[in-house]
């Protein structure tokens, strides 16, 4: 059974499910809480010419990396968006791969 | 009433210097001549251009802080709608974003002073103070994907018995 998904970008320190084991044993999952990046690093500008910045969140099919995966927050997932959105128009960062 | 905005274009990689420094000198006059100012002018150079547009592969980026009205960027819009050499161009207002990011750095100032000084420490960081780097850091596992991680940290775990 997969450990419960949280979407809520806050993950369970001990992923409560924990996955069964090859031996049929349950043993807890320790998975490390994320935190938003721009909270942590109090970066109010996410800025859309800052690529080194955006790049991170776009993986290889340049896709918005969800925040169930990165762990930003409501608000600053919003602001990415925006400034993702802006760089793509500019050619600063692909819409897609090939 | 006058707003800011960042205007970026990209011209393409076929003009001169002559003919950007003279795409310059249009957005200028026009910014003249409807009244208000460019605060800054920034060239990046020639860029590689992420996707192709239109067979160009590379483009030189130019960025211009303007302060107007929205009649005047609605101007320049069009003449850059209109220009063979502009490639791309996106117009964004700054003012309003740039003055929350203000008020929310004030009042994280504000905050941390306040609990500081509660605590009997002196309202700013002292140099050498604070949490040392931990040579761990954990920046890296931030965007562990779900189910690869998951199967490599039991591995792990197996082998540790």
């Amino acid at each position: 059974m997969p450990p419960k998904r949280s979407f809520g970008g806050k993950k369970t320190r001990a992923g409560a499910a924990g996955a069964a084991g090859k031996d049929g044993q349950r043993r807890p999952m320790f998975r490390r809480r994320k935190v938003c990046k721009f909270c942590s690093d109090k970066i109010d500008d996410i800025n859309y010419k800052d690529t080194k910045l955006l790049m991170p969140f776009v993986p290889e099919r340049a896709k918005i990396l969800p925040r169930r995966i990165s762990g930003t927050c409501a608000l600053h997932q919003r602001k990415l968006r925006t400034a993702l959105m802006r760089a793509r128009q500019l050619a600063l960062i692909p819409y897609t791969t090939e | 009433m006058t707003r800011k905005y960042e205007l970026v274009y990209v011209v393409s990689p076929e003009a001169t210097e002559e003919q950007v420094t003279d795409l310059h000198t249009q957005v200028e006059a026009i910014v003249q001549r409807i009244g208000g100012q460019i605060e800054k002018t920034e060239n990046w150079g020639r860029r590689r251009l992420a996707y192709e547009i239109g067979r160009h592969k590379e483009g030189t980026y130019v960025l211009e802080v303007i302060n107007g009205g929205g009649e005047l960027m609605k101007e320049i819009e069009r003449r850059l709608k209109v220009s063979d050499l502009v490639i791309r161009y996106l117009v964004v207002r700054v003012d309003e974003d740039q003055a929350i990011m203000e008020r929310s750095r004030e009042a994280r100032t504000a905050t941390a002073r306040r609990r500081r000084t509660a605590r009997g420490l002196p309202p700013d960081r002292q140099p050498g103070e604070g949490q040392r780097n931990d040579a761990d850091d954990d920046r890296d596992d931030r965007f562990d994907m779900g189910g690869m991680d998951r199967m490599d940290r039991m591995d792990r775990m197996d082998r540790d018995r």
